[in-house]
């Protein structure tokens, strides 16, 4: 089990990921609403996993991303998308993501993506 | 269909279809069986889009902010957004039997906020497909409005508008898009193009023909990886050898000088797909003199890159990269050789070769 890090703009779908993990037994050390505040908590935090939104205010998921990866190269993300964004996916794939998740989603789905990136 | 045939209203309407199909179907998602798309409506000049939303009316919106410009105004009734938000998993605050039930709580319009940026994200694909570029989207924002007759204080105007109409959970909503003269044409020059590009064919293989497709597809899915992943071109390139010198050496190099590079002539190349190493194998001069390369063996990234398209098949939330058609040196045609004097474009090829070194040789488009 994990202590992950949720990253979103919107304080629903914070939630939505947090109860996901928490059924799946994993543990959320923390919440960030923009990329700066992400990149605040990772700093702070070191959480094991980082679920990262792509669309939000102030800086996007591409850019928080970059620059977690650039603190620790091996850090585990994973990408929260809309359909339609798939490019940008492949982007924070290249960009060191370990895995992604489109919106919506089941539970179970985003459970799966958690233990692949986990396992990467 | 000749080109010019289109009317700046059709390419309106056109636009609403594919916004609104677009949007049913990630709504469908959330309220199975409850999501019926209405008409398309353009407005005439002077009309007032939001004329007739009711004071009160919850209305959510996202711009465009990259690509193009304009913007999409989704409008609920309260019992409407409220629908959706419970359905989304945002239950309303109990209230007593018979008193009036209590404003949306901050967490069934961040619910809203949430499935206005899931449903335009993909309505932008849509759109970009249509004009052949991405599109990024705004955060959203959501808001109670209380006086629709000054919408436009908070959403400015535009020059065009449409309306296109749902019912969700038996509840009628709109969508409003304001829509900029500059995006019209862009429409009707896009739209034109597609028509031009049709042969007797009943069927077009150009990107409004997708798009139209795709409203008439039942997978919500296959939207985002037939049509944007579908689109989006790759660098593809083989690399013979490589070799390091001096900065002084290589600017010193007379016409006729032989640099040894480190590999054999016998020995396999690699192919990169975006700056990633994706397979190795071997040279080859087809029938037709050109090069082409024939695979021995997918390298670890590329195997990665087929197991996601695997996943996404079995899976459709994963992804599915076009990358099956390198693999494919045979092939009479493929998207990848169509584009390769374009990529330096793509907006996706934001990774170059790992140690980019003095004598790199590539083949650009190499790969048939």
């Amino acid at each position: 089990m994990a202590r992950v890090l949720v990253v979103d703009d919107a304080a629903f779908m914070r939630k939505v990921v947090s109860d996901a993990l928490a059924s799946g037994g994993h543990e959320v050390v923390g919440e960030a609403g923009n990329g700066v505040e992400a990149v605040k908590q990772f700093q702070a935090l070191a959480p094991e996993l980082t679920t990262l939104d792509i669309t939000m205010p102030e800086k996007d998921g591409l850019e928080a991303l970059a620059e977690i990866i650039a603190l620790d190269p091996r850090a585990r993300v994973l990408m929260c998308s809309a359909l339609g964004q798939e490019s940008k996916v492949i982007e924070s794939i290249q960009k060191g993501a370990k895995d992604f998740v489109v919106k919506p989603f089941q539970p179970a789905q985003l459970l799966e993506a958690v233990g692949k990136a986990l396992a990467a | 269909m000749t080109q010019q045939e289109i009317t700046p209203r059709e390419a309106l309407i056109r636009l609403g279809a594919s916004t609104g199909e677009a949007i049913a179907k990630v709504l469908e998602m959330f309220v199975p069986g409850t999501v019926e798309r209405g008409e398309v409506t353009v407005l005439a000049d002077g009309v007032s889009p939001f004329a007739n939303v009711a004071r009160g009316s919850i209305a959510t919106s996202v711009s465009y902010v990259d690509g193009v410009t304009g913007a999409n105004v989704f409008v609920m009734t309260p019992a409407g957004a409220r629908a959706l938000a419970a359905a989304m998993g945002a239950a309303a605050e109990e209230v007593a039997e018979g008193a009036d039930p209590s404003p949306l709580s901050e967490l069934e319009l961040s619910a809203l906020s949430e499935a206005a940026n899931q449903t335009m994200a993909a309505a932008a694909a849509a759109i970009g497909v249509v004009l052949g570029q991405g599109i990024e989207i705004s955060t959203p924002d959501t808001r109670v409005l209380g006086d629709p007759a000054g919408a436009a204080d908070i959403y400015g105007t535009a020059p065009h508008a449409t309306s296109t109409t749902f019912m969700i959970a038996g509840e009628s909503c709109r969508l409003i898009q304001l829509v900029p003269r500059a995006f019209v044409v862009r429409m009707v020059r896009a739209i034109d193009e597609e028509s031009a590009e049709r042969t007797d064919s009943t069927v077009g293989t150009g990107s409004a023909a997708r798009a139209a497709r795709s409203a008439v597809d039942s997978s919500p899915h296959s939207l985002a990886l037939e049509e944007a992943l579908g689109g989006i071109s790759l660098r593809v390139w083989a690399e013979l050898g490589r070799t390091r010198m001096p900065l002084g050496s290589a600017l010193g190099l007379p016409v006729g000088a032989v640099v040894d590079l480190d590999r054999t002539a016998d020995a396999p190349v690699d192919l990169y797909v975006n700056g990633m190493r994706f397979a190795r194998g071997q040279l080859l001069v087809t029938d037709d003199g050109e090069w082409a390369v024939s695979l021995d063996g997918l390298d670890s990234q590329g195997l990665s890159m087929l197991d996601l398209a695997r996943s996404a098949q079995a899976q459709p939330r994963e992804l599915v990269e076009p990358a099956p058609e390198v693999v494919e040196p045979a092939a009479e045609s493929s998207d990848i050789e169509s584009e390769d004097r374009i990529e330096d474009r793509d907006p996706t090829s934001t990774a170059e070769p790992e140690t980019p070194e003095v004598t790199q040789s590539e083949v650009e488009g190499a790969v048939k």
